[in-house]
């Protein structure tokens, strides 16, 4: 079994308004070992989030070939492309988007509705994930009894429940202040040291990326720096 | 956690907006149910009357011109064997009421040799055929009548008519009916009602002895059609033209002369399930629009197209039901318990819940759930998950 996670080749973009052709990535290769805490950074517009949601499977290249350990994602429909990305991509998002009417612990149950299990067998895996994030006793909270942080941190407990390959992060500091990003980056941290995932995440700003282990700078579609770090130190997630 | 308790919780998320579109649907299912249970029982009683199969004979300008008794003896000679009718009854309207009271009674003179074979739906037995054939003031009347006014078998009880020459006459009540047809009519002995008239105006002996209406009672319903035509031939160029209907189209004279209730009721139904489908197809619109990021992340983890499809329209169907429940329930359980009586709706007596009603209400319910959820549903299958994401982040 190969140690890449995420391989990306010859990658091309191009997002059509009415008649003008908006080039997004151009040509782009990229490979990704498993078990990499890698930040993608670049200035708006660089084609940051797009790469993320064509690794992610949320969209599809106008041409080349991106493939997430074994799994060649343009050989999948739709629908097969939903059912795999159930089972092996974790999203965290800027804005949390957490469900307000559910609590804490069946926003993290969510995906787990579309697996076949018991429900002894679900709730020992939400409490897992829930005290991974070291919300364990926050279980029956509704999102609007949370602050920002416990927030993410709920979020990443959805994206980790499943047990995903992969974790993709678009700005999950951006909406946090300085002290909260740091728990919610050591936490990142965590799920890469500790439980080996591969996290890919988008930041524009640069103390989160010294978190990661990789910096890629992306700029007008192109992979314009690729940067080898030690990760800062992890400061205690919880 | 299940995706239904997930659909209930959604239908939480803005209580105030929920109830107040659960009750834009309860109020006019409420209306709905009722008024499709009226024209459920105008139906039922339409059967009810084909059933009888009596033909109306009044004459051709309007019911008011009376006709002379001996209609009757023409009619019954094209039928001398009574191979094609059974009876032929001649009424006389007398419009009485209470003394002291508003209301008037369907209250009309009956030939009292053939009002029991005529009207066989009053299910006389031999005994109460007998008090009406023994006592000039008999009555028979129907059971909407009775409990109106605490009436029973044997009681004795005066109407004064609303007609000149407005006589108070005594009537002995010899039957209470408990037909639906007949529950609101009040009948009496046609020569009680003669002789008295004579004798209030005794210039006018041949007017006091003229009919309203004669009712044939025809032995099938080719009978019926056939005597029809060969009746109006028979007075047809004479100064008594008459009009010979079925009982269904001379109830129908009445029903609609207030205009076409039944359309009416028809058309209102309709409107209401027009004006519900709009508040709930905006409701559902709304509840898409301010969730079109969260339906986005539902996609993002792994959920089907076809998963969050049904997760709208059933959040449709299930305020659809709600709401109409909330409205369909209280109201059948009410008229359930407690039929409104004394309605007086045309042939009507009462409005009882009509199980028909009830299940057409719902199923009405649930298709306009379905047709505002469907947009927006469709809606969210479209939703393009990386576009919905981007536009909220």
């Amino acid at each position: 079994m190969t140690n890449v996670a995420i391989e990306m080749r010859d990658v091309v973009k191009v997002y059509r308004k009415g008649r003008i052709d908006i080039p997004v990535l151009d040509g782009l290769d990229l490979e990704i070992e498993a078990g990499t805490f890698v930040a993608l950074m670049g200035p708006s517009g660089s084609g940051k989030s797009t790469l993320l949601h064509l690794i992610g499977g949320l969209d599809s290249p106008t041409s080349g070939s991106v493939r997430v350990h074994d799994t060649q994602l343009e050989d999948l429909n739709e629908r097969q492309l939903t059912a795999w990305r159930s089972r092996h991509v974790g999203f965290v998002f800027q804005m949390f988007h957490l469900v307000p009417v559910l609590t804490a612990a069946q926003n993290v149950e969510l995906p787990l509705l579309l697996f076949k299990m018991s429900a002894r067998e679900r709730r020992e895996r939400v409490a897992t994930a829930l005290n991974v994030v070291g919300l364990g006793d926050r279980t029956d909270h509704r999102p609007n009894q949370l602050s920002g942080g416990q927030e993410q941190r709920v979020a990443i407990a959805r994206a980790i429940v499943t047990d995903p390959d992969v974790i993709l992060a678009d700005e999950p500091t951006g909406d946090l202040d300085a002290r909260t990003s740091e728990e919610i980056l050591s936490l990142l941290n965590l799920l890469n040291s500790d439980f080996g995932k591969t996290i890919l995440m988008v930041t524009h700003d640069p103390r989160a990326a010294v978190h990661a282990r990789r910096r890629l700078h992306l700029d007008k579609g192109v992979l314009e720096r690729d940067e080898a770090h030690a990760p800062a130190a992890v400061a205690t997630a919880r | 956690m299940t995706t239904r308790y997930v659909l209930w919780q959604n239908l939480l998320r803005n209580p105030l907006r929920t109830i107040l579109t659960a009750v834009a649907f309860a109020l006019p299912m409420a209306i709905f149910v009722a008024a499709i249970s009226l024209v459920s029982a105008l139906i039922e009683m339409g059967k009810a009357n084909e059933r009888q199969l009596r033909l109306a004979v009044h004459h051709k300008t309007t019911i008011v011109n009376l006709l002379p008794e001996a209609v009757r003896r023409r009619v019954e000679g094209l039928d001398p064997q009574h191979q094609r009718l059974t009876a032929v009854c001649g009424m006389r309207w007398f419009g009485g009421k209470v003394p002291d009271t508003q209301n008037t009674l369907t209250s009309l003179a009956a030939d009292p040799d053939t009002f029991p074979l005529v009207y066989s739906d009053a299910d006389m037995t031999p005994d109460e055929t007998a008090a009406w054939n023994r006592d000039r003031r008999a009555c028979v009347l129907g059971f909407a009548i009775a409990e109106r006014y605490r009436w029973k078998s044997g009681d004795r009880i005066v109407l004064v008519s609303t007609v000149p020459p407005y006589l108070q006459l005594e009537f002995y009540v010899a039957k209470v009916m408990t037909a639906k047809t007949q529950a609101n009519y009040f009948y009496f002995r046609r020569d009680y009602l003669t002789e008295s008239l004579k004798e209030a105006l005794p210039g006018l002996a041949d007017a006091a002895s003229r009919c309203n209406i004669f009712w044939i009672k025809c032995n099938s319903a080719a009978d019926l059609h056939s005597l029809q035509g060969e009746i109006d031939a028979l007075f047809a160029n004479t100064p008594d033209e008459t009009k010979s209907e079925d009982e269904n189209a001379f109830g129908a004279n009445f029903t609609q002369a207030a205009g076409d209730i039944p359309g009416l009721m028809r058309a209102m139904a309709m409107v209401v399930v027009f004006v519900i489908a709009l508040v709930a197809g905006n409701t559902m619109m709304m509840s898409f629009r301010e969730r079109t990021r969260e339906l986005a992340v539902f996609k993002a983890i792994g959920f089907q197209s076809r998963r969050v499809f049904f997760i709208v329209l059933a959040e449709s169907l299930l305020l659809a039901l709600l709401g109409s429940l909330l409205g369909v329930v209280p109201v059948s359980a009410l008229l359930w318990f407690f039929p409104v009586r004394g309605l007086g709706f045309g042939p009507i007596s009462a409005l009882e819940i009509s199980p028909f009603a009830v299940i057409g209400s719902l199923a009405m319910a649930m298709m306009i759930g379905l047709a505002a959820g469907l947009w927006p549903a469709y809606q969210a299958v479209r939703l393009r998950t990386v576009d919905a994401l981007r536009r909220v982040a």
